[in-house]
């Protein structure tokens, strides 16, 4: 049973200790997609590093509590935290070609695991080329839609209980973001299972989200049902944003 | 005479590959209007940005031909008919310049000096780009006004026609509004031919009066806007236009892919 606890998090930042975002409180919830709603620069993407300690100290002050299976993850020393994003919390960045190292190529990341049908069977999955045309490319060598689907196989490969991505929707065209939608339900179906991601992508939240909350303002809304959330919901901000949205489609 | 203010035959493009060439664009063929607007959807690594890129004169086809009635004298080397608005806009501004410098100088070019100031601030004010802003650097904007700083020193160069590459990839629903309703007001105060590459058609819908569709490096469809969204005949235009609604299965995608 997965087991994930976030309890009023405060998120500072620089000498003078500017308040990014406050009092934030929210549970993950089991076998479903948890999605966080906001527009560019709102701090969603210092909110998700927040969470396992991935913050640069110098710069960032975190207060709150992350209770994850029992431990306080803002208290565990580096070395225990530096196990749970390894096994158990997979995160998945924006911008996934620059997450990977220009030099090597994809064999690389993949000599590591094993389990080799493991990985010949999500590649084909995720409707991908094999190994023998896919693992001697370079980075610079794919498509953004390739390459956030390696990363996300990659996280995917270290079976983690609870997957944080970033706007994996960000600059990919739309029929890999139907694939990722899909791949992303899959792995929700299992009991343990959680995903949390935050986007600005109205459309796939509609279509993913199962819980959804809103960002704005440095204040994280109440998490609602995906039918509560596009029903009227007075959360300050959301109306303009909803409205801008309706008059694009 | 030719009506048409860009036409495009049998355009082709290629790379070198270890052995064999790697074909990218195969047989692009359009018309576009004075004052039109043409969307070019597709996938990524379909071949939009090298089409832009073609019809910019930054690549040089491998076959075909690109024809310009264009009002510019053969003879003027500054100047150039076409503008492309690259999909990382940042990197055409320079960081450690004015933006205003950076505008005056290309008004300089088409209009004198004279008439400069007058020309650039007329300019900032009808792209909505606030005026404490115009003493800024390119690096002290953020993401959305580099876009309009970037407009601005694309349009003093008075372009014929502007070309805009991903426009509004990676931005939230209000500043693709924002955006759009932007690219409406330069197509009626500019007098101006615009293209839109993306791979968001419903905004494609909302800016473009025709639209063409790539798959692979190759033109699938193209026509009236509104007729494509009504009645798509290619099934990969389908397939695109289901995948904006998420309605796409696990098979549908497979059998693209």
């Amino acid at each position: 049973m997965l087991s994930a606890d976030i309890k009023d998090i405060s998120i500072l930042h620089g000498k003078d200790e500017k308040v990014l975002l406050s009092g934030m409180s929210f549970v993950l919830a089991d076998s479903s997609i948890n999605i966080i709603l906001g527009k560019n620069g709102t701090g969603k993407s210092t909110l998700i590093r927040a969470l396992t300690g991935l913050l640069n100290k110098n710069f960032y002050k975190v207060s709150g509590k992350v209770e994850y299976n029992g431990s306080d993850l803002l208290t565990l020393p580096e070395s225990e935290l530096l196990k749970i994003r390894r096994s158990k919390i997979g995160y998945v960045f924006q911008d996934a070609i620059n997450s990977l190292d220009p030099l090597k190529n994809i064999n690389f990341y993949f000599k590591r695991f094993k389990n080799e049908p493991e990985a010949d069977a999500l590649l084909n999955g995720f409707l991908l080329p094999g190994r023998a045309d896919l693992f001697r490319l370079y980075p610079y060598e794919l498509s953004g839609g390739m390459a956030q689907r390696l990363l996300l196989i990659l996280t995917l490969l270290r079976h983690p209980q609870i997957l944080i991505l970033d706007e994996p929707t960000s600059g990919i065209d739309t029929p890999i973001s139907n694939l990722i939608l899909l791949k992303l339900k899959e792995f929700v179906k299992d009991n343990d299972k959680s995903i949390l991601l935050v986007t600005q992508d109205l459309q796939f939240a509609a279509n993913a989200g199962d819980r959804i909350a809103y960002l704005a303002d440095g204040k994280l809304s109440d998490f609602y049902s995906n039918e509560m959330f596009f029903n009227d919901i007075p959360i300050p901000g959301l109306k303009n944003f909803l409205l801008a949205y309706n008059q694009l489609i | 005479m030719n009506s048409s203010f860009l036409e495009v035959k049998n355009l082709s493009f290629s790379v070198k590959g270890k052995t064999d060439d790697i074909p990218i664009l195969k047989d692009i063929s359009f018309k576009l209007e004075k004052e039109k607007t043409l969307g070019i959807a597709g996938e990524s690594g379909s071949g939009k940005t090298t089409l832009g890129k073609l019809l910019a004169g930054i690549l040089r086809p491998v076959a075909g031909e690109i024809i310009f009635n264009h009002n510019i004298k053969q003879d003027n080397k500054k100047i150039h008919p076409v503008q492309i608005l690259f999909q990382n806009n940042g990197e055409i501004l320079n960081p450690f310049r004015k933006v205003s410098d950076m505008v005056d100088e290309a008004v300089r070019l088409r209009s004198g000096k004279k008439e400069m100031v007058n020309i650039r601030n007329d300019l900032f004010r009808s792209l909505n780009f606030a005026e404490d802003l115009w003493g800024r650097k390119g690096s002290e904007l953020s993401g959305g006004e580099q876009q309009r700083a970037a407009l601005a020193r694309l349009l003093a160069a008075e372009p014929e026609l502007l070309i805009l590459d991903e426009p509004f990839s990676a931005q939230d629903p209000e500043s693709q509004l924002n955006l759009l309703n932007l690219f409406l007001k330069i197509k009626n105060e500019f007098n101006i031919t615009l293209i839109c590459i993306a791979h968001n058609l419903r905004i494609l819908r909302k800016l473009c009066d025709e639209i063409i569709i790539i798959y692979r490096g190759r033109q699938v469809e193209k026509g009236n806007t509104e007729d494509i969204f009504n009645s798509p005949k290619h099934p990969y235009t389908k397939f695109l236009i289901n995948s904006e609604d998420y309605n796409l299965s696990y098979d549908e995608l497979k059998s693209v892919f």
